[in-house]
């Protein structure tokens, strides 16, 4: 299943004060190539769509006219209708809220507790460094998709239960990086003196240490968003996500399966839209790795 | 005395590291099962119904000793191969995974050569050249890496199977059934893979030993073949382990698609009605070969890569 | 659709039974064609069965598989008579307590022994003992014992007239297994030649999650009268293939990688039907109909009126034909149309009213609407869960309650929540009588047996007590008593009519439709047929290939 290896991102990278703008932000997106610009763009509009799909089609994603059922795409019905007579374009529109929200969600499960565990490890004593080192060896000696499972066995189906299960299988990912950012920054000079200086502990860690650490996490965040998306509605096609009729991608996937013989377009759309939702996170993604990297 | 041989302290390290999360893994797995609301009978007997089961399962669990015993227990028959049994198919866990891991390793092993193939020959002869070339098989690698298996898999059946009828629909019954499926698994990988070897490749060919193999007269694909690809295989070496893995995932949903029966088929149908013996044990083996094959991978990195070697 | 009322009422009159019995099956049993011995064949099924031991199973779709070992005292004809098996004759005594079987004597096991009445006891004692947890058991109600009367002579005793026995004896539930097999009591649901019967085939080898195979019993000469021809099978071995996906089946028989399929969904039908190479045969409609059973004593569906509206709320038929493409009737009653105790007068009594079943949801308080437009009362959405056991799910019957659920939705604003559950779950929702929509078809069975399965107080959905909840409806489970006992038919089928006019008047039940198999196979098969009595195609002992 296309889990990404763990991204490397180099260890100095983001050292230093950055400041952003809107005015530099624009610019700079002006200087970018045309396939991140592109990216950011299906983003863009895949935001607007989960927040309002409803801007961009009228029809009711759970019911349909039954006397409709199987219509190939055409005029009134862009990708067609499935068994129910319900219009598959709309249910892609309703279905990206899903897909992309439980992804998310995952991922933020993921970075919240990694960059805990991870800065927990780095900062402290020898002992809870190799505990929690050990945990994330665990938590990535299991295929990320097994491990899914294993949780959903426990917990049973459902959104929420398939985002903790991916969550907790991308710790080590953010873990480990924000373990060895920490390593590195607490004996960089400026914390040394922000120390010398009297600072409270918390102060230092908000102020300095965190800032620093959490610079690589948005860029392998970006590049793990598509592995969550996949991830998350391949457990839904497998039948362990949501219940029906939600137009999640991976169960209407899962639903065109059977029909594939006299309705190609059940399983043609649901899994374009996947596809170019990994796709556009992923090209924003390595772009910013490199121009992150490019920063040295 | 002698400090021992750093390798071999190495390799002790590794081994070490290894057993350790293993046995970690399956401690989490107790405790989690422990943690659960529920007694663990009742967890484990899933829906039957029978007379005696719940007591049958007791006793074979231990569950009426104390905790220690229990874990220890645990322990020392999962280190033994005996996961219990599953009561929901009434069968041994061993026996049932031993009867269908044959289908799922024989797609594993076929998609992951594919994969490295596939990847080696798109590295090897795009690497470092700019132009046309490079960028198809970049956006086809990116491509490839961004399909999620479920969905090639339908449309290669749709386009192989229900246009044109080259290839069965699902089952395993000759070489011609292993065909979708195995392109389906090997696939995004091979797009990952490649994209990772081909860095690798170019941050080896700006090395300075290659322009001094160049200026011998050593033709390009020689050259790459013969020393460049041999540098950057070390990296790629420790993605062995995340290939496996990723493997034994795509496993699962390919042999879904395909209708293809297999230890992803079993675990499946586990996972549905809440057999937790068939679970477990299937998870805890696949992170022991996971974890079994990251070490020797490790160690063989260790062992070939000339930097590490002993002066 | 005519419908085929068994000859019970002679049976219990007439003592000498035997002569009829035999006449009736030598008229049905010649074939027009003589098939050819030799070869074998490859079924491809949806269900790999969970247990392959008759007394415990109780999955529709393994009986097809299971029948191939197993044989039956009795057989149950396509027009409701029942003709000899391994029983040559029988008689009922005149209290209709005792049914003396005469049993063939040249029947044996597949180990060799012989199958004699002494065999019968063991097998009846064996499901009856709660022990062995059969879920044949409840075929077994009023079984008392089994008198050997001679080598081939077994009398059954009952504690009451039961005027199910006959069919029940005629299901593969209450087939022979031989009397060593079950002193062994291993567990026999894992199949293997453990499992010795004495069938048509024997039990060859079980590959888990692939296929089981079977081979020819060559000592087979006692074919029940329904089959098209005595002795042993034609083919040398016959092997059934799980795969559990439509399509992948469909794609499996295209492609020529099996030789006939079960289970054809409505749209793959045109890639068999009058295309050359391929035939499509349809079954008898199941004894039961696809319904939505209602936990009348739980929840918001102690209020009829919401069950009324329920029912009304949507276009059965619209559905029915849309999802099927036409291929099945719907339902009207939850027996199924070809049953002998269908009630033919509830044809067009009820649904599709959609303007009182909104009146009816009014009258009963729930005038509120929250913001996706269902109905509330006092804050509270209106909200009924369908848990549909995983695997049990078939038949795109999923997705037919779908669409009920978006008519519902969009008519009369009643939430119908599925779900698809686990076994577990089930299971506990039967225990702790929490369940609130079960669908389902059952197995088949005599239909006062069904009604009493399903909505009486000793079958196993209404069972157990609801804490806090209704009462059970004492007219209707008084009824379903009286039924089970009554041994007249005619005055009996007058109780089943009012039974499921009761059920479906009070909205307990919303039929939906009349399921059928479908096969499809390769032209050249020949031989395949339905049994009557299991709902399901036949074994393969008829099958033959033509050349």
């Amino acid at each position: 299943m296309n889990t990404l290896p763990d991204a490397s991102v180099p260890a100095t990278a983001g050292l230093g004060a950055s400041r952003f703008s809107a005015a530099s932000l624009l610019r700079t997106l002006a200087r970018w190539p045309w396939g991140a610009v592109l990216a950011a763009v299906f983003i863009a509009v895949l935001a607007c769509i989960t927040a309002f799909p409803q801007s961009l089609s009228s029809d009711d994603p759970l019911s349909g006219d039954i006397t409709q059922g199987l219509v190939p795409p055409g005029a009134e019905h862009w990708f067609g209708t499935d068994q129910l007579g319900r219009d598959v374009f709309t249910r892609v529109l309703y279905g990206a809220r899903y897909s992309l929200l439980i992804g998310l969600a995952a991922m933020a499960i993921s970075v919240s507790a990694g960059v805990l565990l991870g800065v927990a490890s780095g900062l402290g004593g020898r002992w809870r460094d190799e505990g929690i080192t050990r945990l994330f060896d665990v938590l990535s000696a299991f295929p990320a998709v097994l491990l899914a499972l294993l949780v959903v066995t426990f917990l049973g189906p459902g959104l929420f239960n398939i985002a903790l299960a991916i969550g907790i299988a991308g710790i080590p990912k953010f873990g480990r990086v924000v373990r060895s950012q920490t390593l590195l920054v607490r004996r960089a000079d400026y914390v040394t003196h922000a120390v010398i200086y009297g600072r409270s502990r918390l102060d230092t860690l908000l102020r300095h240490l965190l800032p620093n650490v959490l610079v690589a996490v948005p860029v392998i965040a970006t590049i793990n968003v598509g592995s969550a998306i996949i991830a998350v509605s391949g457990l839904s096609f497998l039948g362990l996500g949501p219940q029906p009729p939600t137009p999640e991608w991976g169960v209407m996937l899962a639903e065109g399966r059977g029909i594939l013989r006299v309705a190609w377009w059940a399983g043609m759309f649901p899994g374009l839209a996947i596809t170019s939702s990994v796709l556009a996170f992923s090209v924003l993604g390595q772009h910013l790795q490199r121009s992150f990297e490019g920063r040295l | 005395m002698q400090s021992p041989h750093p390798v071999l302290k190495a390799a002790l390290l590794r081994l070490g590291s290894a057993l350790l999360v293993m046995w970690l893994a399956a401690s989490a797995t107790i405790v989690a099962l422990h943690a659960l609301p529920g007694r663990i009978q009742d967890i484990l007997a899933g829906d039957l119904e029978l007379p005696g089961l719940k007591e049958a399962i007791s006793a074979e669990w231990g569950l009426d000793r104390s905790l220690p015993e229990q874990y220890l227990d645990f322990i020392v028959r999962t280190a033994h191969g005996d996961f219990g049994s599953s009561y929901v198919m009434r069968q041994p866990v061993s026996s049932i995974i031993g009867s269908q891991v044959l289908p799922t390793v024989t797609l594993a092993l076929l998609a992951g050569a594919l994969a490295t193939l596939i990847a080696l020959t798109l590295a090897t002869l795009t690497a470092g050249r700019p132009g046309p070339a490079r960028r198809l098989a970049a956006t086809l690698e990116l491509g490839s890496a961004s399909v999620p298996v479920f969905w090639l898999g339908i449309l290669l059946l749709m386009a192989f199977s229900f246009r044109l009828p080259w290839f069965p629909v699902s089952g395993d019954e000759g070489w011609r059934a292993l065909v979708l499926p195995t392109l389906t698994l090997a696939l995004p990988t091979a797009g990952i893979l490649a994209q990772v070897l081909r860095e690798a490749m170019e941050k080896t060919l700006e090395q300075p030993f290659v322009t001094t193999v160049r200026a011998r007269g050593l033709g390009e694909l020689a050259l790459r073949l013969r020393h460049v690809l041999r540098h950057a295989l070390l990296p790629a070496v420790t993605l062995g382990g995340w290939l496996v893995g990723s493997l034994m995932g795509g496993a699962v949903i390919t042999e879904k698609v395909f209708g293809r029966p297999g230890l992803g088929t079993v675990t499946l149908n586990a996972v549905l009605s809440q057999d937790v013996p068939v679970v477990l044990a299937v998870v805890l083996l696949a992170a022991f070969v996971y974890v079994l094959v990251s070490t020797a991978l490790d160690l063989l990195y260790l062992a070939i890569d000339p930097r590490l070697q002993t002066p | 659709m005519t419908h085929h009322r068994s000859t019970l009422s002679s049976l219990t009159a007439l003592p000498t039974v035997s002569l009829l019995a035999l006449l009736a099956a030598h008229g049905s049993a010649w074939s027009n064609e003589a098939g050819v011995p030799g070869g074998q064949i490859t079924w491809g099924v949806t269900t790999e069965p969970a247990c392959f031991n008759p007394h415990r199973s109780s999955q529709q779709n393994a009986f097809l598989v299971i029948r191939n070992y197993i044989d039956s005292l009795v057989g149950k004809r396509s027009d409701g008579v029942f003709v000899p098996w391994l029983a040559k004759s029988w008689s009922v005594s005149g209290n209709g307590k005792e049914y003396t079987f005469q049993l063939r004597d040249d029947v044996r096991f597949h180990d060799g022994e012989r199958f004699n009445a002494e065999a019968v006891k063991a097998n009846f004692d064996f499901i009856r003992n709660p022990k062995s947890s059969a879920a044949a058991a409840s075929f077994l109600e009023y079984y008392l014992r089994t008198e050997v009367l001679g080598p081939y002579t077994a009398k059954v005793v009952l504690s009451q007239p039961d005027s199910a026995f006959l069919e029940s004896v005629s299901s593969v539930k209450l087939g022979f297994l031989s009397p060593k097999t079950l002193a062994a009591e291993a567990d026999l649901c894992s199949g293997g030649p453990g499992l010795v019967g004495t069938g048509p085939f024997i039990f060859e080898q079980y590959q888990r999650g692939q296929s089981v195979s079977f081979r020819k019993n060559p000592a087979y000469q006692w074919a029940p009268g329904f089959a098209q021809h005595t002795g042993p099978a034609y083919l040398d071995r016959v092997t059934y293939r799980f795969l559990p996906e439509y399509a992948v089946r469909t794609g499996a028989l295209s492609s020529g990688q099996v030789d006939l399929i079960e289970g054809v969904q409505p749209t793959d039908i045109s890639a068999f039907k009058d295309v050359p190479g391929f035939k499509l045969l349809t079954g008898p409609s199941s004894q039961t109909s696809f319904t939505l059973n209602i936990n009348y004593r739980r929840g918001v569906a102690t209020d009829i009126r919401v069950r009324r509206a329920l029912r009304d709320g949507f276009d059965v038929d619209a559905l029915v034909k849309s999802i099927y493409l036409g291929t099945v009737p719907r339902a009207w009653s939850n027996i199924g149309p070809d049953n002998s105790g269908y009630n033919p007068r509830l044809a067009g009594t009820w649904g599709h009213r959609v303007a009182e079943a909104n009146k009816l949801l009014d009258d009963a308080g729930w005038t509120g609407r929250d913001a996706q437009g269902y109905r509330t009362k006092d804050g509270k959405r209106l909200s009924i869960e369908v848990g549909y056991p995983q695997p049990y799910v078939r038949d795109n019957r999923d997705l037919l309650i779908q669409g009920i659920q978006a008519a519902l939705r969009k008519n009369i604003g009643l939430d119908l929540n599925l779900r698809i559950v686990s076994n577990g779950e089930w299971t506990k929702s039967l225990t702790d009588a929490s369940w609130s929509i079960y669908p389902n078809t059952l197995n088949p069975a005599d239909a006062a047996l069904e009604l009493r399965d399903v909505l009486g107080d000793t079958g196993f959905l209404y069972t157990k007590t609801v804490p806090d909840g209704g009462k059970a409806d004492t007219e209707l489970t008084g009824l379903i008593n009286e039924a089970r006992l009554q041994s007249d038919l005619k005055k009996r089928q007058v109780l089943l009519d009012k039974i499921q006019q009761i059920a479906v008047d009070r909205a307990y039940i919303v039929p939906l439709f009349a399921p059928h198999y479908v096969v499809a196979a390769k032209r050249q098969v020949e031989g395949i047929s339905f049994e009557a009595q299991l709902d399901s195609p036949s074994n393969s002992h008829d099958l033959w290939l033509r050349k």
